[in-house]
């Protein structure tokens, strides 16, 4: 393993220097230089490729460079890197470089500007590129999920089911979302067992919760600034439970006055009582999101944290002993709601895209293919205990984590009824509702007004013309 | 220089003078060499890296790029009119301008202060001089201008945070128990103050070496003068030591008002999400955001443009208020 990474650097070292001539060219400076850069990006492409067999499905040339540039966030890019491996021994003679970014953005803009984008980008993190501004210019990656993996199983028959509908914007599938993610409350089960706690179903059962916390002098939930956010996704995910895909649909295509629907509006009262009645630790508008999740998984002064499964992986170092934590689904408004109590909002994370404009789209779409197969996926399972979109892979004991086992018993049990809404990060208004959410959580502002100001930025984008829509299903 | 010395000198050497004097007219390879690599390479530099980005960002202000693919199309200035009716960047430009009045303002009354203190506050027998250990006092306070700025946020962020942090650590300590689990950055009453405190913290030390410096290289018989006069140290402070120096407390005005005017690294450590109510959000993170989550760069070019006005106009504002309120006095007596 080591070894062969030390492999890899001389390369790297190279596409950070053509990387760093193409910016050059793309700001004007080196107009002169680009005719022989283009040369370099061709050069592979000039053997004749053998299209469409089992072995090699886009033709991926000989002797060429594939280029890819991963996102090195809670899942680093090591994962990528073991893919390519693979990629490099399945066809002898080429060369994959795997370079990590921290903010995709600002280190790709001037690619894309240059038409010279790299061929696999993993478009995650704080600062991943709106996927409406790059829309046109990303490649269908259909085939790739056609193509058989490296076991000969159509890639398709393998996913879990429903994990492609977050890279498919109307009628094009442009992103691979390769980790599974499920949204749900997590919570220590020692703890929980200890006090004798059953994780609530319901928003009732919830509040009772707290106040049973309160008497230990303890809190229900805690949140930081920068994560205020979170809870704007639990409510929907709780209100879309209740209420169905009626909910979700007024959410996502910005119907007019859809915060005002009544299993939104419940979901916020119920978060209302929470933070009237103090059961939400004091702060949280003024803390850093790790140090706020730290007060949950060290300090224990809060019990429950709703979140992404990333967060046993995010708080691996700052998680007390023996914490054993696990996660239920988000819970419902009522008992009387429109999806089941396991339904669950799962949706597949890290989405990689393939920039028409590389210079290698055939070897992007293979790196894919070799991710998505079972020697990379297992990879990723036993380092960063979370589920990618393969399914089957997760053995009994979960590589020894209880979140991971934990999460699988929630998919089992949901059988199938998973949900997801991406309107917040397509129309990137995350920052814009972030302020809102911590003075709600504060308690300085009532559900009105909550309603109000998210109905604002949701009729805005709606008016602005500039700002390409697309219709959610 | 030429004009001195060619003029009074008559016939014959008025030839010889003007071809000494001005050496400058010949194209020989050492004059050449010379304007090439002192006025040719700085002009250069400072048009490729300054003036076009400019005229780049302008034009780009009138499209409606996005950022990420070579094509736009010119809209005039719709952009501007959208910053117009943008509630959250009209909200940006007016937490800029109280940053603009109010870090520039406070800081430089605490570093005068301090400045004073450490050179004429000392005996009021004997040499004129600052208070005891004065030195010392001088280096300590010029350290946090050493720690760069993005630390200096992220320790402060530590030292606000409301359950774990030093601050609120404290202040309970004492006694004072509604400081417990206290926001400081998180309520929309205390997160601008709490964040103009910090920019003023890492600032006071540096300006206060600047005005030290300033105020030593006043002559000291006009403060002996003053003595002898009998004037007291505030008297001292106002009729001498601020005259002379203004023309410092000038540039430090237009410097910290600039900074203020950006002051990105600050409010981006400690609220990131531009304070509770965007009460701390700035005109720079606003930019940012349109540019690189939104996908807007003609728009955040716009914004870019618009901040560049301000900062114009502020440097403009503080120059006329020096020169309305005396410096043009000055001016003509010198």
């Amino acid at each position: 393993m080591n070894t062969r990474k030390q492999n890899h650097r001389p390369g790297k070292k190279s596409t950070d220097r053509r990387g760093f001539l193409k910016g050059a060219a793309a700001a004007g400076a080196g107009v002169a230089l680009s005719p022989y850069l283009g040369k370099v990006g061709l050069a592979g492409a000039s053997t004749p490729p053998a299209v469409g067999d089992a072995v090699n499905p886009f033709g991926v040339a000989e002797g060429s460079t594939v280029d890819a540039a991963i996102f090195s966030g809670g899942y680093q890019h090591d994962y990528v890197e073991f893919a390519a491996e693979i990629f490099e021994e399945v066809h002898p003679g080429t060369t994959v470089n795997v370079s990590p970014l921290t903010l995709v953005a600002q280190e790709l803009q001037p690619r894309f500007v240059g038409g010279n984008p790299p061929d696999l980008i993993d478009n995650s993190g704080a600062g991943s590129m709106g996927i409406n501004t790059i829309f046109e210019q990303l490649e269908d990656l259909t085939d790739v999920i056609d193509a058989p993996n490296l076991e000969g199983v159509p890639i398709r028959d393998t996913l879990y089911p429903g994990v492609l509908s977050p890279g498919t914007f109307g009628d094009r599938f442009v992103a691979v979302n390769y980790v599974f993610t499920i949204y749900g409350v997590w919570y220590s089960g020692s703890l929980f067992e200890q006090h004798g706690w059953t994780p609530p179903t319901n928003w009732d059962e919830a509040i009772a919760l707290g106040a049973a916390a309160q008497e230990e002098g303890l809190y229900l939930f805690t949140w930081g600034m920068e994560a205020a956010t979170y809870y704007q996704t639990f409510l929907i995910d709780s209100a879309i439970k209740e209420g169905g895909d009626e909910v979700r649909l007024a959410l996502a295509n910005l119907e007019e006055g859809c915060w005002s629907h009544p299993a939104v509006q419940g979901a916020f009262t119920a978060m209302k009582t929470v933070v009237d009645e103090g059961y939400m630790q004091p702060g949280g508008a003024g803390t850093q999101f790790v140090q706020a999740q730290a007060q949950w998984t060290l300090d224990q002064t809060a019990l429950m944290y709703p979140s992404g499964s990333w967060i046993e992986n995010e708080m691996k170092e700052t998680t007390a002993e023996g914490f054993e934590m696990r996660g239920v689904p988000e819970w419902s408004v009522t008992t009387d709601s429109a999806m089941s109590e396991t339904a669950l909002r799962a949706a597949a994370g890290e989405p990689f895209i393939v920039p028409s404009g590389g210079a290698n789209v055939a070897g992007a779409k293979e790196l894919l293919r070799i991710m998505l197969s079972e020697e990379s996926a297992t990879y990723f399972l036993r380092e960063k205990l979370a589920p990618t979109i393969v399914s089957g892979l997760v053995p009994e004991d979960g590589f020894g984590s209880t979140a991971l086992v934990s999460q699988t018993e929630m998919l089992e049990a949901a059988n199938g009824e998973y949900f997801n809404h991406e309107f917040v990060q397509f129309y990137g208004t995350n920052q814009e509702q972030l302020p809102i959410w911590n003075s709600f959580l504060s308690g300085d502002k009532s559900v009105e007004e909550l309603t109000s100001d998210l109905q604002a930025i949701t009729d805005r984008v709606r008016e602005d013309d500039s700002i390409t829509k697309v219709t959610f299903e | 220089m030429t004009a001195t010395i060619a003029n009074p000198v008559p016939g014959g050497r008025k030839r010889r003078a003007a071809r000494d004097g001005r050496p400058g007219r010949k194209l020989t390879f050492d004059n050449v060499s010379f304007m090439v690599v002192f006025l040719g390479l700085p002009v250069t530099v400072f048009a490729v890296f300054v003036l076009w980005p400019f005229a780049q960002a302008a034009y780009f202000a009138l499209t409606n790029w996005s950022g990420f693919s070579p094509d736009y199309d010119v809209i005039g200035l719709d952009n501007f009119g959208d910053l117009w009716s943008d509630q959250l960047f009209r909200r940006a430009v007016r937490n800029n301008v109280i940053l603009a009045v109010v870090v520039p303002l406070a800081t430089i009354v605490i570093a005068l202060t301090f400045a004073t203190i450490m050179t004429i506050g000392g005996s009021s027998h004997g040499q004129l001089r600052g208070i005891r250990g004065s030195s010392f006092y001088r280096v300590v306070s010029f350290f946090p201008y050493v720690v760069p700025a993005i630390v200096i946020g992220l320790i402060w962020s530590k030292i606000y945070d409301p359950t774990s942090g030093l601050l609120n650590g404290t202040l309970t300590k004492l006694g004072l128990d509604q400081f417990e689990a206290f926001a400081w950055l998180g309520k929309q009453s205390t997160a601008r103050w709490a964040v103009i405190f910090v920019i003023m913290w890492g600032f006071v030390g540096f300006y206060m070496v600047l005005f030290i410096a300033a105020i030593k290289g006043i002559p000291a018989e006009l403060y002996d003068a003053a003595r002898i006069d009998g004037c007291g140290r505030a008297r001292m402070t106002f009729s001498v030591t601020i005259p002379m120096i203004r023309d410092a407390v000038q540039t430090a005005y237009i410097y910290l008002g600039i900074f203020a005017l950006d002051a990105f690294v600050y409010v981006q450590a400690m609220t990131p999400t531009g304070g509770p109510e965007n009460s701390t959000l700035t005109i720079s993170q606003r930019l940012f955001r349109t540019a690189f989550t939104e996908g807007k760069f003609g728009y955040a070019s716009a914004m870019g443009v618009v901040l560049a006005a301000v900062t114009l106009l502020f440097a403009g504002l503080v120059f006329t208020v020096s020169w309305l309120t005396g410096g043009r006095d000055k001016r003509s007596k010198a």
